[in-house]
């Protein structure tokens, strides 16, 4: 039995993206290599990319990007394993989904979130769909290391 | 007139004529606008035509002095003075020059000859009040500021200063006469009679005076009479002194409804004001109610004192009953009501539990460092008072620590199967585990059980790597089991988390030091410092003196012992800077009548050089200095190079290419040396902060005489810290080698004084003893007289009972024997003279040492070592040997020694 927990976001900045090495160390299954980290710090923007805080300490991240100047695109979503199931994840998301519909978001012309899920990552499949993403085409060989290598496209349109 | 060169007023009094006289006033005018280029143009243009003019002279060198030319300066101040001792314009300056050099008392004695020419001189009268209260001659300053109060009655300062001085010098009642006469020339209206942070300030140092010479009585009706003038602002300090005098006065109702009121003005958290609050409900008065108001930290009165069931229980019933329906928030009230609870009790327990379930979910880092403060003892050599448990020994059997573990277990044990607490429905989030945890972590630490500290602790960075606290305290845990190695890569891991938390970059840094990694150490500091020129020198500039503490205890480690004193010494230079910041406050604080403050800032000051800091620093430059006296063959340079395990012919070698390395250094320096001195030509004062440090490896203070420099660090120590024992250690250690018998006694006599209420005897002063009636001995050809004296004090250093001594160490092998608990280092100490002395058997002292395992008191990393080496020197015990470093082995599983 789990209950939802309080948390606040906040910015990744040069002074702290170790930690979110940890987050994406402890979630997910391949290495983000030097320029991936570089470049979220230096975007600079904390609707994009934010840590979520859970009295006080870090206990997830989403990072985000956007595409083709009509999407955004989640790069990495994680929560660390002791604190999963208390709707973490779904409120980073939730928050990214947030900032898309905003008048200022949408007057610059963002039509959609979408992201890459390994094919059987069922799980995440799943927690995607319940918050509105629909699968789409599936993408062979996207992934270089790590097995199934293939991957679908989740989309949801704003 | 007289001729060109003549000096047309040296004992002549003939001034100079009108265009010079103009000149000379406009000299002195750039001198106070810091115009110093136009005061010298002028200043020489005076000096063309009377080139002996002294007070001229005296003037340009004033000048001269301000543009760092120092040396230039004193010549031409001393040739100016010489031209024309009759002007207090030539001694004032002169006295100017001393006090920038921060040469007082010749400043004073400068400033005292001007003041003979010329009596009245206000300005010279205030810079001399300025070096007298700087000086503590406290005597001399009352003086002076009477002579400026005489010329100016009419300024408020001189009144105030004058009091002061009266009252620093001990005169109270002079001092609160002064003040009332200040007042009674005060006209009906004057802004100083109404109400005003002055005013107020005035009235409450008038006060406090009062209430410093026990005149209690007549302060609590002046505090009355202050509200009903209704001048006070700082209606806080009135209520703390109003609760403070009726407590004198046995006015215990009275005092209870002042101390009331401050918690009634959020003083809820003050533990001294409860203290105050329960000595009023209990009817303590008296020296004892001063001693427990005094006292500091979050402790009241039921935690400093041990009290009576019936005391307890009326204290209990007033808490519970009105002061936590009053206050449901103070945790203050909290804590004290658990106090005041029998540990055995199930309240207690109760209490206890409620209290850490909402700390930890709250998420406190410091709740096992709050909680420690319960492990209460009191032993009858401290009376009545309660002091808190430190050694693992007494925490493992301390009834409350005992309670606390189990609970937190439980605790722990609830949280992991049902994430709630027991017996409690609610569903707890992580974080309330890992703060459960992270205490149960702290509580073995308390108990010396590092490895199930770690475990714990292990935990916690498993569920949340992100916590920087956590690798803090894996950290310190780490270091405390023997690998500050690891535990300095383990706080550098939770300073990569978060690079803007100065806490943990100091603490990294500090574990560096102590790692004997100064290089990398540094560059954490210089995160922090300002970036532009050298951090070194930031630091310095910064006044860290925990950094410089750190460092020099390394280098020391490292046999840099030109750089390890040079540390020290930074350290010591920061206290002379701190008591020369008195300047800033002599004058502005009696302008702001902010007198109280003033007096505590000078009262401080007074007592800087017996402070931890300092002592520490003092301390390291005497026992390097002794280090350096015992190994005299040791020579700075062949300590950079180990040439004992070379062969003749590669030592030659070595010492050729170390000779040429030096020369090529020091060919360096005096290259680096000119350039400089050219660059100042050229841009003159701006570069004056910028010297470089002539000896950065502190070269020349190993080339010092090392027992004098002790010596001189030793006496500072005596006069100033005599209350520390590492004073009379350091003292010993230095009149001993000396060959001072006498004053080595005294050192030791002083140290026993100290430690005279504990039942056991300080290792360290065992071992100094038994050294002393080894070696003190008095010099040759003493009169008969003082070697009767000395023999007979000598004797007496052995204690009531034992007349020699080997009764002496028999008589400690004993009483040691009979305390388990008896300090470990006691125990080697005693061993070792045992063996030293044949008392016993080898055996004997052996056992000693290993008999009560290690549940002895001051266990460390360092003194298992030592204890471990000694076992192994001892013939036939190679067992016990063995068995120790298992055990050692246990405690400090990290350490690479057992």
């Amino acid at each position: 039995m789990k209950r939802e927990i309080v948390i606040d976001f906040g910015g990744i900045t040069n002074d702290n993206v170790e930690q979110l090495r940890i987050i994406n160390s402890t979630s997910l299954p391949i290495s983000y290599a030097d320029g991936f980290y570089k470049d979220v710090v230096k975007a600079k923007n904390e609707s994009l990319n934010k840590y979520a805080y859970h009295n006080g300490f870090v206990i997830g991240s989403i990072c985000c990007r956007i595409q083709d100047e009509s999407k955004i695109y989640i790069m990495t979503l994680g929560v660390l394993p002791s604190y999963r199931g208390r709707n973490v994840g779904t409120k980073l998301v939730q928050s990214v989904v947030d900032y898309a519909i905003s008048e200022e978001v949408r007057s610059k012309g963002v039509q959609e979130i979408l992201l890459h899920v390994q094919i059987d990552n069922e799980d995440a499949i799943k927690f995607y769909q319940r918050l509105g993403f629909e699968k789409g085409e599936m993408v062979e060989n996207y992934y270089k290391r790590i097995d199934p290598p293939h991957c679908y496209i989740l989309r949801k349109k704003l | 007139m007289t001729s060109k060169d003549a000096n047309p007023q040296a004992g002549k009094g003939i001034p100079l004529p009108k265009k010079e006289t103009d000149l000379f006033r406009s000299v002195v005018k750039h001198y106070e606008c810091k115009q110093y280029k136009k005061g010298i143009k002028s200043a020489d243009a005076i000096l063309k035509r009377f080139p002996k003019h002294g007070e001229t002279l005296c003037m340009k060198g004033l000048i001269l002095n301000c543009t760092g030319k120092r040396e230039e300066a004193i010549n031409m101040v001393k040739l100016g003075l010489m031209n024309d001792m009759r002007s207090h314009v030539c001694w004032h300056v002169y006295g100017l020059i001393y006090r920038s050099e921060r040469n007082y008392n010749e400043a004073i004695k400068a400033y005292k000859q001007a003041l003979r020419i010329d009596k009245e001189n206000i300005q010279i009268l205030k810079d001399l009040a300025l070096l007298q209260i700087q000086m503590r001659d406290l005597e001399g300053f009352t003086q002076t500021q009477h002579l400026i109060l005489e010329l100016k009655p009419n300024l408020k300062v001189n009144w105030l200063a004058f009091a002061l001085g009266k009252h620093m010098k001990g005169d109270c009642k002079g001092a609160v006469d002064v003040i009332d006469i200040f007042l009674s020339t005060l006209e009906q209206g004057s802004t100083d009679l109404q109400k005003s942070y002055e005013t107020s300030e005035l009235a409450l140092y008038k006060n406090s005076i009062l209430a410093e010479s026990g005149r209690w009585n007549e302060a609590l009706d002046h505090l009355i009479e202050c509200k009903e003038k209704d001048i006070i602002v700082d209606n806080h300090s009135w209520l703390k002194m109003c609760g403070y005098y009726q407590l004198q006065l046995e006015r215990y109702d009275q005092a209870k409804d002042a101390f009331l009121k401050l918690f009634e003005r959020g003083s809820t958290e003050d533990y001294s004001v409860h203290t105050g609050y329960m000595l009023a409900i209990l009817n303590i008065s008296g020296d004892l109610s001063k001693r427990m108001m005094k006292s500091k930290g979050a402790r009241a009165l039921p935690s400093l004192m041990v009290l009576s069931e019936m005391q307890r229980s009326m204290l209990q019933k007033e808490y519970e009953n009105n002061m936590l329906v009053q206050y449901p928030k103070s945790i203050a009230t909290r804590r004290i009501i658990i106090t005041l609870l029998d540990v055995e009790s199930d309240e207690w327990k109760e209490e206890i539990q409620s209290y850490i379930q909402l700390n930890i979910k709250r998420g406190v880092p410091s709740l096992g460092d709050d909680l420690s403060a319960l492990f209460l003892c009191c032993s009858p050599e401290n009376g009545n008072e309660y002091y808190v448990a430190e050694d693992p020994v007494d925490v493992k059997g301390h009834q409350a620590f005992c309670n606390i573990s189990k609970i937190v277990d439980d605790i722990i044990d609830s949280l992991e199967n049902n994430s709630t607490f027991p017996n409690d429905e609610d569903i707890q989030p992580p974080s309330t585990l890992l703060w459960a945890w992270f205490l149960r972590s702290v509580l073995h630490e308390f108990a010396a059980e590092y490895r199930e500290a770690i475990h714990f602790i292990d935990k916690c960075i498993d569920q949340t790597p992100t916590g920087v606290d956590l690798y803090e305290l894996k950290g310190r845990l780490v270091k405390k089991a023997g690998d500050i190695a690891a535990a300095a890569e383990c706080l550098d891991k939770g300073r990569d988390l978060d690079k803007q938390d100065r806490y943990i970059n100091n603490m990294t840094t500090k574990y560096l030091l102590q790692a004997d990694r100064e290089k990398e150490a540094l560059e954490k500091m210089a995160l922090f410092t300002r970036h532009e020129s050298d951090p070194e020198q930031n630091i310095f500039d910064m006044q860290v003196t925990w950094y410089e503490l750190e460092l020099a205890a390394c280098y020391g480690r490292k046999k840099m012992y030109g750089k390890c004193l040079k540390k020290y010494m930074a350290v010591e230079k920061h206290f002379e800077d701190i008591h020369e910041d008195q300047f800033d406050f002599h004058s502005y604080c009696i302008r702001k009548v902010t007198l109280r403050a003033y007096v505590d800032v000078l009262r401080w000051e007074d007592a800087i050089w017996g402070q931890d800091t300092y002592v520490r620093a003092a301390e390291g430059i005497i026992k390097t200095y002794l280090h350096l006296h015992d190994n005299p063959t040791k020579s700075s340079e062949d300590d950079e190079i180990d040439y004992s395990s070379m062969t003749a012919a590669e030592r030659k070698k070595a010492k050729a290419i170390a000779r040429k390395k030096k020369l090529k250094e020091e060919k360096k320096i005096l290259e680096e040396a000119k350039r400089e001195d050219g660059d100042e030509a050229k841009s003159k004062t701006e570069r004056k902060n910028l010297v470089k440090d002539q000896d950065p490896d502190g070269l020349e203070l190993l080339k010092k005489p090392h027992l004098d420099e002790a010596k001189r660090y030793a006496a500072t120590l005596v006069k100033n810290a005599a209350n520390h024992l590492n004073t009379w250690l350091c003292q010993y250690d230095v009149c001993i080698r000396r060959g001072k018998a006498l004053m080595a006694m005294r050192a030791l006599f002083q140290a026993l004084h100290l430690c005279r209420e504990s039942k056991f005897i300080h290792h360290e002063i065992f071992k100094r003893i038994v050294d002393f009636q080894e070696n003190g001995k008095l010099a040759e050809g003493s009169h008969p007289a003082v070697v009767e004296v000395f023999n007979m004090e000598k004797a007496t250093l052995l204690g009531p009972t034992s007349k020699s001594l080997n009764a002496f160490i028999l008589e400690w092998y004993e009483k040691v024997k009979a305390n388990p608990p008896s300090a470990l280092p006691l125990r080697v100490e005693v061993a070792k003279a045992m063996l030293r002395h044949n008392i016993g058997s080898p055996m004997d002292a052996s056992k000693l040492i290993i008999e009560n395992g290690l549940n002895v008191r001051e266990v460390t990393l360092n003194n298992c070592v030592e204890a471990l080496t000694v076992l192994k020197s001892i013939e036939g015990s190679e067992q016990h040997a063995t068995e120790f470093a298992a055990l050692a082995k246990k405690v400090y599983h990290l350490s690479s020694n057992f």
